[in-house]
């Protein structure tokens, strides 16, 4: 609620109804990052910024909700980052998050792959 | 946009955390506010869950990278079709291909929800136009029925024995 009426205004000022609900995160700043991404990137449909602001609440929840199993497994009761780390290490679609949370595991899966897949059979 | 001076697409050379200062507005540009984020985050946490400050802050680094790897696979179909505008069926296609076909749904309802109160706010057949058009490429694209157009038969393949319970709630709209 403390958010909502700031970006309410934004959404309004962006040519965007504000009637589409406090729950959403703020449009303009899913542009701006989406712009960032790639050098490619030009024009932005109206559309595309409301998709990635229900997108990323469902990516939040259940990038949240596997890293609590995580939280649950170690008998404790407050999610931290290793906890993140663990739930996208080991869920495949999470895969490219591995550099972000954890640079040096994806150099240990290249060079050490052999080694792994040794030890594993 | 409400940092005047940041100019638009020149953020790159700028990495590195240099000073404190620099990483705040950098932090204006890259990523999503923390509070939104916990708060969504809360909504998948039991009540007596607690979230570190860290955890917090490692999902919306997450969460600004969500956003970069589907564009850039969107950008790139874009580039491919020859096309400037990456629109929402392009980054639903992205989404599909880089494995986050179980937001394809939940994302398509809400869209359509948005584009009839878009529709029923500026009263205009251009918009509705539009609207049923985008609905069609995607229900082309994806092979997904169309829920207020077929509301019965939808999911039936997954719940052959319920047909009967599968109601077209959205016709209630």
């Amino acid at each position: 609620m403390r958010q909502a009426g700031a970006y309410s205004g934004i959404l309004s000022g962006g040519g965007i109804s504000g009637r589409t609900g406090p729950h959403l995160l703020p449009l303009a700043r899913i542009k701006k990052i989406m712009k960032k991404s790639s050098v490619d990137v030009k024009m932005i449909s109206g559309e595309a910024p409301l998709v990635f602001s229900k997108a990323c609440e469902l990516f939040i929840e259940e990038l949240t909700k596997r890293s609590w199993n995580m939280t649950i497994q170690g008998k404790r009761r407050t999610l931290h980052k290793e906890d993140v780390v663990s739930a996208v290490m080991t869920t495949d679609v999470f895969d490219f998050l591995i550099d972000l949370v954890h640079p040096n595991a994806s150099d240990d899966v290249d060079l050490d792959e052999e080694h792994d897949l040794e030890k594993k059979q | 946009m409400a940092e005047g001076p940041t100019s638009p697409g020149g953020g790159s050379h700028e990495s590195g955390d240099l000073s404190p200062r620099s990483s705040n507005v950098r932090e204006q540009d890259r990523f999503l506010p923390i509070a939104n984020i916990s708060r969504i985050m809360k909504k998948g946490l039991p009540a007596n869950g607690k979230i570190a400050k860290d955890a917090k802050e490692t999902v919306q680094e997450c969460v600004s990278e969500f956003i970069s790897f589907i564009t850039s696979e969107a950008s790139d179909k874009c580039l491919r079709e020859k096309r400037k505008t990456i629109n929402g069926d392009d980054l639903l296609w992205a989404m599909a291909t880089l494995g986050f076909e179980d937001y394809i749904d939940p994302l398509k309802s809400y869209l359509n929800r948005y584009r009839e109160m878009e529709g029923d706010t500026k009263g205009s057949g251009k918009g509705h136009e539009g609207s049923s058009r985008k609905d069609n490429n995607l229900n082309a694209q994806f092979g997904i029925q169309n829920p207020y157009t077929q509301g019965p038969n939808y999911g039936n393949s997954q719940a052959q024995g319920q047909q009967h319970m599968m109601v077209p709630m959205q016709r209630t709209e």
